[in-house]
């Protein structure tokens, strides 16, 4: 009886100093910082001093245009990057899942190469292709005789051109995992279907789509979740601007917490987008610890 | 009969879409291509209109310069540091904590883990300003050390890892057990080998997107010494230098790695990409 109670306790004890080291960093630079956060969005925080303010920094935050600016244009950047992301990814996959191997990896490596060289690459290259001055895409235009066009330093067409530099750079992820998933779906399907004479259509709408919903379940909620933390081609290609047109909820925390040194307002935002995901990410994470 | 016309229209509304496609897949590629054969003209030709497909005249001066103009050599430095470390401490404490949630029956495990998990949604970016105070506490602004444990924090590497022990057979450890060895000796002789290929795919997946990584690293490496590749090639486009091909180049600095290592690893990056989200 008391061997028994010694090998479990021990049991216990080897586990927990298995999952030691990560428990540490992953209580120091995860956990905590959710808990700080939320203390931080109630303070006011000059460069000593911290003084608690209750929800002032909430207040000033819905008082604020520009945060209803970022909030708008960052639903915007969601709705049409997400749409434009599951639909194009599912014409792609749906088209070539069934192809010879090698055109299969050269259509997921081509539309992959672009995530995996960073949005910070593309983001230059395309800061480079619309330059008005001398980029490529402009040369276009002023060829096609629609003369001098600035795309981003213009209120209405910045956020299209945005969405579309973030979609392109992006699809190739959504390509990977829907071919993936594609390629699982069992071969029976298809053959019962090819019997009773459905048309190539009729098989993408009746059986792959249905098929593979719960990866567009998760490419849904994650490219939710990067499209709210997009930074990078907003820094890089227009600093937020014309006129805020294309300022999202990222880029505001980063402003508010690293240039205009307004820490609380920053970790109100932050709060505010954590509540977000965590909304956003319980149905995935149902399926991801259930299933297994 | 219809069936013969179905199978007409099915075939050529499946050639459409591929053309389509692949042509799409090209122009995908072309912002690359253009990077790439920009960063080998000189200043003047880079801006020429019309353009030149293909530049007149190579020219590498464009990348002698980012080596001797800026600290690029350092900065290149500083992201294969800062990603292999990450990357290491990653695999390191991710398998441990993997293999005991995996095999160990402790108490509370599960409770554990489904906290682990529940954190892979949330982007350190929002917690930006805490992690910053807290990193500034533990005086590694403008340290790798700061540039590196927040991102061993994530527990990917745990939920990735954990698939693959799953499908070790508890046999082989209960054996291991009998015959004497330490649970240690179990986990690194015995399941560490078995699930080399999900460490591969851990380490490539975790390098890659600490190479990529942007504003955690902009905010912590501050000085222009301490800056990883990614953001100080960034810098270039505020800087004043109007010599695009220059700024290209620098572009083509930070990307060749990663497309390198794509060519190299390509499968890697499926089975790693997919795990949790697609059952197959």
């Amino acid at each position: 009886m008391k061997l028994r109670r010694n090998i479990y306790a021990k049991e216990n004890m080897t586990g927990y100093l298995f999952i030691l080291p990560q428990m540490l960093v992953f209580l120091m630079f995860l956990v905590y910082p959710i808990f700080e956060g939320i203390r931080l969005s109630m303070y006011r925080i000059n460069y000593q001093n911290e003084k608690f303010v209750g929800f002032e920094n909430y207040m000033i935050l819905f008082n604020d245009p520009v945060f209803f600016k970022a909030l708008i244009n960052t639903v915007v950047f969601v709705v049409f990057i997400v749409i434009l992301t599951v639909g194009f990814a599912l014409f792609v996959a749906s088209a070539v899942f069934d192809k010879n191997a090698r055109y299969v990896s050269f259509i997921r490596g081509s539309y992959y190469i672009p995530v995996m060289v960073s949005m910070v690459v593309m983001s230059m290259v395309w800061s480079f292709l619309l330059n008005p001055a001398n980029g490529l895409i402009s040369y276009f235009a002023r060829d096609m005789g629609l003369g001098a066009i600035n795309l981003l330093g213009n209120p209405k067409t910045v956020m299209p051109v945005i969405i579309f530099v973030t979609f392109a750079t992006n699809v190739g992820q959504a390509i990977i995992l829907y071919i993936a998933a594609m390629i699982g779906v069992p071969k029976d399907l298809f053959e019962a279907a090819e019997v009773d004479g459905a048309s190539r259509w009729q098989v993408i709408r009746k059986i792959l789509i249905p098929s593979v919903k719960p990866t567009t379940v998760y490419i849904t909620i994650i490219n939710i979740i990067a499209v709210l933390k997009i930074f990078v081609v907003i820094q890089l290609l227009t600093g937020g601007g014309p006129n805020n047109a294309s300022v999202t909820l990222m880029y505001y925390l980063y402003n508010n917490a690293f240039k205009y040194n307004q820490l609380g307002v920053a970790s109100a935002v932050g709060v505010i987008m954590f509540v977000i995901t965590l909304l956003l990410s319980v149905p995935q994470l149902k399926s991801m610890l259930q299933d297994k | 009969m219809s069936q013969i016309k179905n199978q007409k229209k099915m075939e050529k509304f499946d050639i459409v879409s591929n053309v389509i496609i692949t042509l799409f897949a090209l122009l995908n590629l072309f912002p690359l291509y253009w990077l790439v054969t920009s960063s080998l003209k000189n200043s003047s030709d880079v801006v020429k209109m019309p353009p030149d497909w293909w530049p007149k005249s190579f020219t590498f001066s464009n990348y002698v310069d980012i080596f001797q103009s800026q600290p690029a050599l350092r900065w290149t430095f500083n992201s294969i540091f800062v990603s292999g470390a990450t990357t290491v401490l990653v695999i390191v404490i991710g398998s441990m904590a993997a293999y005991a949630f995996s095999k160990i029956n402790f108490k509370f495990r599960n409770i554990i883990y489904v906290i682990f998990v529940s954190s892979l949604m949330i982007p350190k970016e929002i917690m930006i300003v805490p992690l910053f105070r807290i990193v500034q506490n533990f005086d590694m602004v403008n340290a790798y050390g700061g540039m590196i444990w927040p991102n061993v924090a994530g527990a990917f590497g745990v939920f990735l890892l954990k698939g693959f022990f799953d499908t070790t057979p508890n046999a082989l450890r209960e054996a291991a057990r009998i015959d004497g060895a330490s649970e240690w000796r179990t986990f690194t002789r015995i399941m560490l080998p078995i699930v080399k290929p999900g460490i591969g795919a851990l380490f490539i997946l975790n390098f890659v997107q600490v190479w990529n990584d942007y504003l955690w690293q902009l905010v912590v490496g501050q000085e222009k010494l301490m800056k990883t590749l990614m953001v100080g090639t960034a810098t270039l486009m505020q800087d004043l230098n109007p010599n695009f091909a220059y700024k290209m180049a620098g572009a083509t600095v930070a990307a060749i790695p990663m497309l390198i290592i794509f060519i190299l690893f390509q499968r890697y990056f499926t089975s790693g990409i997919t795990a949790g989200a697609v059952k197959e």
